[in-house]
């Protein structure tokens, strides 16, 4: 249906980087939390080369494995730049650079899909 | 539970939880020169808050919420005041140990955890209306 894949890729990274604000958010909340520990999500890139594509079958009732077609974001704990004496290691700048970079690639995300819809309506609308 | 909403449901914890902080600061600070009734009666402890992160099975986030608020066990100051209605029999009158300064370090810092907390709220609002509206004028 999709040549490029382009709006599934997009909807990837948004739910990416949506799964990355909610660890902000996560991280803000707890930062005055004894003991807590700053988490974020693994790059896409590595999340994405866990999706595989479905493989083709000439005949409809061929076996074939199950496509992992969603995307599964991991968390890990990512220190931030300095930890306090109760053992939490939020820094709230690095966290505000992170929604800053969250900010930009969403809104990025959006004018591209936007800009593409655009593109596929012009070959629609008559 | 999208992670956007979740997002919201987080920092909203955040702001309820500096809040009630802030309202032990504001407790603190109104009692700091409250001494206690009586002869030799004990004065206003300090209160503390300590806060803890709590998994919310609905969402599977890690929320945060007040541990509990205690009491801070430092001794008090003591002066010598013999006219006051709360002095000993020496004539000494216990005052709160409440440290106006520690307070507003404290206030200062739940101050711009709140802030954080409403920016990152702000922002996720932003990213969902950024999404509905590519729905507009299309």
């Amino acid at each position: 249906m999709e040549p490029v894949h382009l709006f599934s890729l997009i909807d990837r990274q948004q739910a990416w980087l949506s799964t990355r604000q909610a660890l902000v958010a996560q991280n803000i909340a707890n930062i005055d939390t004894p003991g807590y520990r700053a988490v974020d999500a693994a790059p896409f890139e590595r999340a994405m080369a866990r999706v595989g594509f479905e493989m083709s079958a000439s005949s409809s009732l061929h076996m074939r494995p199950a496509a992992t077609e969603t995307l599964s974001t991991s968390i890990r704990t990512a220190d931030g730049w300095e930890t306090n004496h109760s053992g939490n290691t939020v820094s709230a700048e690095l966290e505000m650079i992170k929604a800053g970079d969250i900010r930009n690639a969403y809104a990025l995300n959006a004018s591209v899909m936007r800009a593409f819809h655009g593109m596929w309506m012009a070959t629609v609308k008559p | 539970m999208d992670p956007l909403s979740a997002a919201l449901k987080i920092a909203g914890s955040g702001l309820a939880a500096q809040s009630a902080r802030l309202r032990v600061v504001a407790e603190n600070m109104a009692n700091a020169q409250a001494t206690g009734q009586g002869p030799g009666g004990a004065p206003y402890a300090r209160k503390t808050i300590s806060f803890v992160s709590e998994l919310d099975r609905a969402s599977g986030v890690q929320l945060v919420r007040v541990q509990g608020v205690g009491v801070d066990s430092s001794p008090f100051p003591v002066e010598h005041d013999p006219g006051n209605p709360a002095a000993d029999a020496n004539g000494d009158v216990r005052r709160p140990n409440v440290n106006m300064l520690t307070e507003m370090g404290d206030m200062r810092e739940a101050n711009r955890a709140y802030e954080a907390d409403l920016q990152i709220m702000r922002q996720s609002r932003d990213l969902l209306s950024m999404t509905i509206d590519l729905l507009k004028g299309a």
